[in-house]
């Protein structure tokens, strides 16, 4: 045990100390709880993207090998040429419960035929569907890059929330209520034998006190 | 040249087409390697051995599969030059045209390394490699535009007129639906004369524009494309879709409207597809459909009078269909996707 003073102050500190320590724990317990509450809102979204993300990656790519089986890998590649930009998204931030999770500006990435920057007259409809597929992918992975993040984030902190309720269960709060405890045995100790020790003072000084009382008394009756 | 010759000659390469029992034996293939060594066996044995040199694999069997029909398109070429089927022939080769000039443009227009166009290029059409090597080395759009009007090339004419446009508005577009509609106004123009060939390519030409239509039309009215702005994209030329037509396919509002400005056209047989694709939004089931139409009308052609020039163009779809075909078995393969599903994928005929 860590070397403590076992005095009356230090007690009345460690008390304090055991009921912050105590009201800590409450309070993150409190705050797990609403993390874990919207931690499995957001999971319960986030599946249902996953799911629809993998069946449309299935499509999507399903629709690539057909168009570049039908119109050549080349022609597709041809056609990226016009249609290759760089995607901009603006970035902030929102704060559940104290977590910063990202807020992805909500952007349609999927365009009708005419704006995809190529003639339609010379492009097939199979690279146009390939193309109309993986843009709603894109879509997807943007919303979901959000949610997963903030699914992500939220673990961690529910994570570290359980360490920090742990350790002040399992390690701080027992630490200093055995501390108190140690604190209030040796006050209690030390007061058990200042008393003895004061009864043993006032035996001797009685006993000292009826001696000289006798010694007077056969002094008088000599004389 | 002769055209009983030339006709001759195309027949002896028209037997060298993989028939159906080719096509069983190259499906029952379990991957692309035994694929390839499949494919050894038969007419594209040399361009399988050197494509498979510099790339194994799906890519090896697709380069070779490209580089066969660059080599058949060149031969043909050579094969019909000064003979009446030579503009038939340039017609259709002027699809790969279209695609290296729009190709080039659109590398040139996000500024794409020169080999990564060079990539994308098939040289089968009329331009030669050295025009393509030129065209590639140019610093921007505008290099490229006047490459192709120094070199005196059809194509260099829409690019020309539409070049302030693109220059204000930057969208490569506008030159590509120049070039697309150029390219049936000059096919057209190449087939004045009253000859059959002439007349059967014309034929052709108009189903193709028609189908063309009709699928943007689709598209249009599933994207809720304003007719005004809809009828911009109309490619005049067709037989059986006219303007009021496309028009009216572009403004239907229900399924069944679009399946009665179908009826009495060739293309009726679509009308019972038309809900599942209206409703689903994927278009490429009619576009197969037409595909396989207009693959069947071309390679029709084949059977025509032995001695005009059709035959040539017959046995030119009949190749690109088998290309295809080749190559939808080796990316089903590599995709892992069932036998059953590939052959509904097939585009035989």
């Amino acid at each position: 045990m860590e070397q403590v003073n076992p005095t009356r102050m230090e007690l009345i500190q460690k008390r304090a100390q055991i009921k912050l320590a105590e009201q800590g724990r409450d309070l993150l317990r409190e705050k797990m709880d609403a993390l874990i509450q919207e931690f499995f809102r957001i999971m319960g979204s986030v599946s249902r993207s996953r799911e629809e993300l993998e069946g449309l990656a299935e499509d999507a790519y399903r629709a690539l090998v057909i168009a570049q089986a039908v119109d050549d890998p080349v022609a597709l590649r041809s056609v990226s040429f016009a249609t290759r930009k760089q995607i901009v998204l603006d970035i902030g931030g929102k704060n559940i419960m104290g977590v910063p999770v990202p807020l992805i500006e909500k952007k349609r990435f999927a365009v009708p035929s005419l704006e995809r920057g190529y003639s339609i007259l010379g492009v097939s409809g199979r690279i146009d569907e390939t193309a109309e597929r993986f843009e709603s992918e894109i879509d997807l992975i943007i919303g979901l890059a959000e949610t997963e993040t903030a699914l992500r984030r939220l673990g961690h902190e529910i994570q570290m929330n359980r360490r920090r309720v742990n350790a002040l269960e399992q390690v701080l709060i027992p630490e200093l209520k055995a501390q108190a405890k140690y604190i209030k045995i040796t006050i209690e100790e030390r007061e058990r034998e200042d008393l003895f020790r004061l009864k043993k003072v006032k035996k001797i000084l009685n006993r000292k006190k009826r001696g000289r009382s006798l010694a007077g008394g056969e002094t008088a009756g000599k004389v | 040249m002769d055209l009983g010759y030339i006709n001759a000659r195309v027949r002896g390469m028209h037997s060298r087409l993989l028939g159906q029992k080719d096509f069983d034996v190259l499906m029952i293939q379990k991957d692309i390697p035994s694929l390839a060594s499949e494919l050894e066996k038969t007419p594209y044995k040399d361009e399988i051995q050197e494509a498979s040199v510099l790339y194994p694999g799906l890519k090896g069997i697709e380069t070779a599969l490209r580089m066969n029909l660059v080599h058949t398109c060149q031969k043909i070429l050579s094969l019909v030059e000064g003979s009446d089927a030579e503009p038939l022939v340039l017609i259709i080769l002027a699809r790969w045209d279209i695609h290296n000039i729009k190709t080039v443009l659109r590398g040139k227009h996000v500024h794409v390394a020169p080999e990564e166009i060079e990539g994308a290029l098939i040289p089968a059409g009329t331009l030669g490699e050295p025009l393509l090597r030129e065209m590639i080395k140019q610093p921007d759009v505008r290099g490229v535009v006047d490459l192709l009007a120094t070199w005196e090339v059809p194509y260099a004419r829409p690019l020309t007129q539409c070049f302030d446009e693109y220059a204000s508005s930057r969208e490569l577009s506008v030159l590509e639906y120049a070039l697309d509609r150029f390219h049936y106004e000059y096919a057209h123009s190449l087939l004045e004369g009253n000859k059959e060939d002439h007349e059967v390519m014309r034929k052709l030409l108009q189903l193709e524009i028609d189908s063309l239509n009709l699928k943007n039309a689709l598209r249009m009215n599933r994207d809720k494309v304003d007719t005004g702005v809809a009828e911009g994209y109309f490619l005049p030329g067709g037989e059986h879709i006219p303007l009021e037509k496309f028009s009216a396919l572009v403004s239907a509002g229900r399924i069944d409207e679009i399946a009665e400005n179908l009826e009495g056209t060739p293309f009726a047989f679509l009308a019972p597809l038309v809900p599942e694709a209206m409703r689903t939004g994927k278009f490429s089931v009619l576009e197969k459909e037409l595909d396989k139409y207009l693959t069947k009308k071309g390679s029709g052609v084949f059977r025509s009078d032995p001695l005009g020039g059709a035959v040539v163009i017959g046995y030119l779809w009949k190749k690109q269909n088998e290309v295809v075909n080749i190559r939808i078995i080796a990316r089903c393969k590599d995709a892992r996707i069932s036998d059953a599903e590939l052959e509904e994928e097939l585009r035989h005929v």
